[in-house]
């Protein structure tokens, strides 16, 4: 019938078509018979190591000692001894020192008010939330720590993150990836440095709050978007800095980024962990202390661990930006949610802050203060604004060898100590990428009163003057 | 959307090789192929012509125009040069996936050639589109970009 209709006149066909047409298809046929007769890898064989592999990998691993050799006299064998509360004053080898390491800025470690918040919240949900937030792990006070944070900071959107030092260290490579090009600090701290390693994007660092130097690099990469700009439109620049730096105490100069940021079209990032509740007239940061619009920033990121007296951390943004971490933060996402005591104790902060804005004003006094009487001091040379609250104190004549440098603070340090003064060397890994002078880092709170400042000078001159 | 739960940091490695996709993939273009023959207007070497073009065309754009994965890949951007096609199995040549995804568009146009009675329009716009996505899945074209298409 029809079809064999069809059939009948496909098969005449066949045999009017031209020549190349039959080679073509038998062509096609051997390819296919080729394929199917060519080994298949299979690609989960790849993955599994043959037992010579094996034996080779066993055969080739020489066991290191969990402790190398290490010198009698290296400080990591001799740790200071710290009991009870670590507030104002803390006791260090049965040393009752002034607590000029802490950062502690505001007080509120051992403040009434947060620790029976605290305590309150541990009767009702216990210590842990059992899970990461999008896992049964969300509380209410998480929720409440989020919107309150949002209002402290007049933003969109916070997530809170469970751990200080994976807060930035998450929410960088949530953003940046393999082909972006991020442009950074050279001074800032760790916890940036290891989000940029995860980043996977091209690092550029430019000199420590060097203006100038941001900009030639900027300009180099806008020459290299120019003369290729299909790949300019999938590249994302991103400018990451730190409010008050930890390992410098300067504060980036905000003004200018951010005209770099509207002339090169970059995405500013910055780390307010020491500069959040310490600089601005209400304590949101840098970008009060600069008066400059928060929206100019694309994203704040904060560890509770300072001024906060809590655990945890936090990036504000607009929800556009901020959102996009709630599944693509990996600190956020598969790390158990911050303790719901601790997000209690933030939000009794964050009440304590609101009340009484004369907090910062005060904390800005003292800052000065410690400033001018540690600018003073001969032997030394004195690093960082006069309003951050991290000082770094520098030997004035270092000796050549750094180690030297460092033991030669290390004994001020504990000259201060046994004098009363608890004052540390800022200790770095020899891993980071840029690794900082040694110094002695000195850190001011708001309940420091006149005639301890002065002590802490005249101590710190007697300790150089006795040690160098 | 965000992945990595079964241990795949990016499922566009492996999903093709899931039990049963072989018969489904077959039974997709049957599909497409019955409902353009229950078309009225289209005569049967018509309704054969348009399978090839639908489904090579399909096969040009998801695998070897789109790029990346279209959830949240945990690789940091790895993925994001690569096609669909150069991501299966993790860009090995010659698996059972490749193979079978490379047979399928070479089978479909000799049966395409067979039913449109080997009429030259037919056959001109059938061969074209049989290369363009054939040539593509060649080992010699793994992460090619010829004349820069597409590299970016």
């Amino acid at each position: 019938m029809a079809t064999q209709w069809v059939l009948l006149e496909v098969f005449q066909a066949l045999n009017e078509v031209p020549f190349y047409h039959i080679f073509l298809e038998v062509g096609l046929l051997m390819w296919i018979l080729w394929l199917i007769f060519h080994k298949s890898y299979n690609p989960k064989e790849l993955e599994q190591l043959t037992d010579f592999e094996k034996e080779k990998l066993i055969e080739e691993w020489t066991p290191e000692p969990l402790v190398g050799n290490v010198a009698q006299n290296h400080p990591s064998l001799k740790p200071r001894m710290v009991s009870g509360k670590a507030g104002k004053f803390i006791n260090v080898d049965g040393h009752y020192c002034l607590n000029m390491a802490t950062h502690n800025y505001l007080g509120f470690v051992g403040n009434k008010d947060i620790e029976e918040s605290a305590i309150k919240t541990l009767q009702k949900y216990g210590v842990g939330s059992c899970g990461p937030r999008g896992f049964y792990g969300t509380v209410d006070v998480h929720l409440d720590l989020e919107d309150r944070l949002t209002e402290f900071m007049k933003m969109e959107e916070a997530v809170v993150y469970s751990y200080g030092f994976s807060t930035i260290a998450s929410a960088i490579p949530a953003y940046a990836k393999r082909g972006d090009v991020i442009f950074v600090d050279e001074n800032v701290n760790f916890a940036i440095q290891k989000g940029l390693d995860a980043s996977r994007s091209k690092i550029r660092f430019f000199k420590h709050n060097d203006m100038v130097d941001l900009e030639r690099l900027l300009m180099d990469q806008a020459a290299l978007d120019k003369k290729n700009p299909k790949k300019a439109q999938v590249t994302r620049r991103f400018l990451i800095v730190e409010g008050i730096y930890m390992n410098s105490g300067n504060i980036c100069p905000l003004p200018e980024l951010v005209e770099l940021r509207k002339k090169y079209r970059l995405r500013i990032f910055v780390d307010e962990s020491i500069s959040f509740a310490t600089l601005g007239d209400h304590g949101r940061g840098v970008t009060e202390y600069y008066n400059i619009p928060r929206e100019e920033v694309d994203m704040i990121s904060c560890s509770m661990e300072w001024s906060m007296a809590t655990i945890g951390g936090f990036c504000v943004g607009s929800s556009f930006v901020v959102e996009h971490q709630r599944l693509s933060g990996l600190g956020y996402c598969f790390s158990a949610s911050l303790p719901p005591l601790l997000a209690a104790a933030a939000i009794t902060s964050l009440d304590i802050m609101e009340k009484d804005p004369t907090l910062f004003k005060k904390l800005q006094q003292q800052c000065q203060l410690v400033h001018k009487a540690l600018s003073t001091l001969p032997l030394f040379i004195l690093q960082g604004d006069p309003d951050s609250p991290v000082k770094h104190l520098y030997l004035r004549n270092p000796p050549n060898c750094t180690n030297h440098e460092f033991n030669l603070l290390s004994k001020i340090a504990d000259f201060c100590i046994e004098h009363g003064i608890a004052v540390v060397t800022a200790a770095y890994l020899q891993t980071e990428k840029f690794t900082p002078r040694n110094s002695i880092r000195v850190t001011v709170n708001n309940m420091l009163t006149g005639d301890e400042i002065n002590n802490v000078a005249v101590v710190l001159e007697k300790a150089s003057s006795e040690v160098l | 959307m965000l992945v990595g739960g079964h241990g795949e940091s990016n499922p566009n490695t492996t999903w093709l090789q899931s039990r049963g996709l072989w018969i489904s993939y077959i039974l997709g273009v049957l599909t497409l192929h019955l409902i353009l023959l229950s078309v009225p207007i289209l005569s049967v070497p018509l309704a054969w012509t348009l399978t090839n073009l639908i489904h090579n065309a399909c096969h040009f754009v998801f695998l070897h125009v789109l790029k990346g994965a279209p959830w949240i890949p945990q690789d940091q951007g790895d993925c994001r040069i690569l096609t669909h096609w150069e991501q299966i199995d993790y860009g090995q040549q010659f698996t059972a996936t490749r193979k079978f995804l490379t047979v399928v568009p070479i089978i479909l146009f000799l049966l395409t050639s067979f039913y449109t009675r080997y009429a030259t329009g037919h056959f001109i716009v059938n061969f074209v589109s049989m290369v363009l996505v054939v040539l593509p899945k060649l080992p010699q074209f793994h992460r090619v970009r010829l004349f820069g298409i597409n590299k970016y």
